[in-house]
């Protein structure tokens, strides 16, 4: 065989630099290419990054409880009557079943109350030092209910029900008098702000809290309608929620539970629709930029047959051919890829600030983008690759 | 240097056209050669032959007495590269490349780095009289510099064969014997074997030798001048 020379194929960087050059001279259509690529990535990413954000922000709604919460709520039968659980039931829990870890009650109502001119319709909980302690309750000003002060005509308030009972130059603080119903309290503290928790009975910001045992004054009846239950850890949440309601249920009181990690399921089922439609249109719009890339990577093998044709007789293989094609290809996609996935944390940010959500970035979520907008590129690069080098070299010179 | 023996070739789905029919050549070293006929008479294949960018059905190619059988395209063309420069009637420049970087265009494909490529390109460039437009690109070029520098391209990676398709065929008379005269020169100051297809029956009475094809067979070769 002729003298061995050595031949060695061009080095990558080379390959890169001309690709990079061929695809600038190919303009507008690279950069239609490139947009298909760049809405399929920004889709994903932002998909990914605002399923983050979601997780993030759900379990925010579960700081202060926790997720080993349940709880369950009395509701009234057909029968009538005021729907209630007996408070001895309720203590007697957490010592006789060994999977509750806490059971606090609480009795929830809703009434009219009165600040001097100003009134407001709000939430009336009566409540125990121990609700205080599960939802970790902090004043903003005075204190928080005690346990001396059961019985007596003492109420904290939240702090929106705070605000809507203060006039200007009245603000309801501290030793301020309000009435509910026949009776006057004496607020002797205000609750600090705090995210609405996912298993709150009610929304506690807008609500009067006042000592479960003189609850009666002004709910009906003087028994809780809520329990919430902590459950040790490891428990069977379900198995949980149906033992306990069947032990709590009598003939005038039907109950119903709702468990934390119940409400995790559920969101987490909305965010997956969310996602599946997400990741619908990231598919299709990368599918898009694969043909794309796929076309103007044929319209370019086609215009450059000359080219291939020419190389070829000064002695670029097949393969390298195929190479120079698919580092174009590759490029193009990959560039699409980064600009995705710079789009696609953009959207995600805005989805975040639109619903109030605190925006954090899912770094495992960066990489991936332009990853799969690069293996888009090399599938769809690969066929007008494989069509450049079976070129034939002397057809291929021939062309016009 | 080349020998051709009993070369055929058809085309066509069952071989019904006959392009050469069992052509035998021997080609020595340092002859400038050229190879008439008429259009149609199977020049343009014989080169493509000689080239290996095309197979002949029968026959053997063999260079230097060495018989060159290349089993791939991939072997076909670390040989082009190694042992032939080609200068085509329409120069194929690629646009978006300067002088320089087309001169140096197979120097890619034997992996010399690009900052070596450049002084060996220029050098080229300098033997064809270019030096001065290494930087321009083919736009900005007249037909007879970028023959020169497809010359230049052919040239750089020291072939043993330049193949030359009516190098001449797009060029005016006067850049046409400049290049002629080019191509003579390097023939006689590099030894190299050149050669040429044309149709002009002047420019092939300036070479050694002429090599008359018709109906795909040879029907005159001179002896070497």
């Amino acid at each position: 065989m002729t003298g061995a020379s050595p031949h060695s194929p061009p080095s990558l960087s080379d390959a890169f630099i001309e690709a990079l050059a061929n695809l600038r001279s190919q303009g507008r259509r690279s950069l239609l290419a490139l947009i298909g690529i760049l809405i399929g990535t920004a889709s994903i990413v932002a998909l990914l990054n605002i399923g983050h954000i979601g997780q993030a922000e759900a379990m925010k709604a579960f700081n202060e409880l926790g997720v080993d919460m349940i709880r369950i709520q009395a509701t009234r039968t057909s029968s009538g009557g005021h729907a209630h659980f007996d408070r001895s039931v309720i203590d007697a829990l957490s010592g006789r079943e060994a999977m509750v870890a806490e059971a606090v009650p609480l009795a929830l109502g809703s009434g009219r109350v009165f600040s001097g001119p100003q009134q407001a319709n709000l939430s009336i909980v009566g409540a125990t030092t121990e609700l205080a302690a599960l939802n970790r309750w902090r004043p903003v000003s005075g204190r928080l209910l005690r346990a001396i002060d059961d019985g007596s005509t003492v109420a904290v308030l939240g702090s929106q029900a705070a605000a809507s009972l203060s006039a200007p130059g009245a603000e309801i603080g501290p030793g301020s008098a309000i009435r509910l119903g026949d009776y006057v309290f004496t607020v002797v503290g205000v609750l600090a702000e705090r995210d609405r928790q996912m298993l709150d009975a009610t929304n506690y910001a807008n609500a009067v809290l006042i000592p479960l045992a003189g609850a009666r004054r002004v709910l009906a009846g003087d028994q809780p309608n809520v329990v919430m239950v902590r459950l040790r850890p490891g428990t069977d949440q379900e198995a949980a929620g149906r033992r306990l309601s069947a032990m709590l249920a009598d003939p005038r009181t039907t109950v119903q539970v709702t468990s934390a990690l119940e409400v995790v399921a559920a969101m987490g089922r909305q965010r997956a629709i969310f996602a599946s439609l997400l990741a619908a249109i990231g598919g299709v719009s990368l599918l898009v930029g694969g043909i794309g890339v796929m076309n103007v990577m044929l319209m370019s093998v086609m215009e450059r047959r000359r080219e291939i044709g020419l190389r070829a007789a000064v002695g670029a293989t097949p393969a390298e051919l195929r190479l120079m094609f698919l580092i174009e290809a590759g490029l193009l996609s990959a560039a699409g890829g980064v600009l995705g996935a710079v789009a696609g944390i953009g959207v995600s940010l805005l989805v975040a600030m639109v619903s109030g959500w605190e925006f954090v970035l899912a770094m495992h979520v960066l990489p991936l983008g332009p990853a799969v907008a690069g293996a888009v590129g090399l599938i769809f690069g690969l066929y007008p690759a494989v069509a450049a080098s079976r070129l034939d070299p002397i057809e291929a010179l021939r062309a016009v | 240097m080349l020998t051709l023996t009993h070369i055929s070739k058809s085309y066509g789905a069952r071989g019904e056209v006959a392009a050469l029919t069992d052509v035998s050549l021997g080609i020595g070293q340092g002859e400038f050669c050229a190879i008439v006929g008429a259009s149609g008479c199977g020049k343009s294949t014989l080169l493509n032959i000689i080239g290996l960018l095309d197979r002949p059905d029968a026959g053997q190619v063999a260079f230097d007495r060495r018989v060159i059988d290349a089993g791939s395209r991939a072997e076909a063309a670390r040989l082009r590269n190694e042992l032939i420069g080609f200068v085509f009637q329409s120069f194929h420049l690629l646009p978006r490349l300067t002088a320089w970087q087309n001169a140096a265009l197979p120097l890619q494909y034997r992996g010399v780095s690009r900052s070596d490529r450049r002084p060996r390109a220029l050098e080229m460039l300098d033997q064809v009289g270019l030096k001065d437009r290494a930087e321009h690109l083919p736009s900005e070029l007249s037909g007879g510099q970028s023959q020169r520098v497809a010359l230049a391209r052919a040239l750089i990676g020291a072939p043993r064969l330049l193949l030359a398709d009516e190098p001449t065929g797009s060029l005016d008379s006067a850049s046409a014997n400049d290049i002629m005269a080019l191509l003579r020169r390097i023939n006689r100051e590099a030894g190299l074997t050149i050669v040429m297809v044309t149709h002009d029956r002047d420019l092939a009475a300036r070479c050694d030798r002429r090599i008359e094809l018709h109906d795909g067979q040879v029907v005159s070769a001179e002896a070497a001048a």
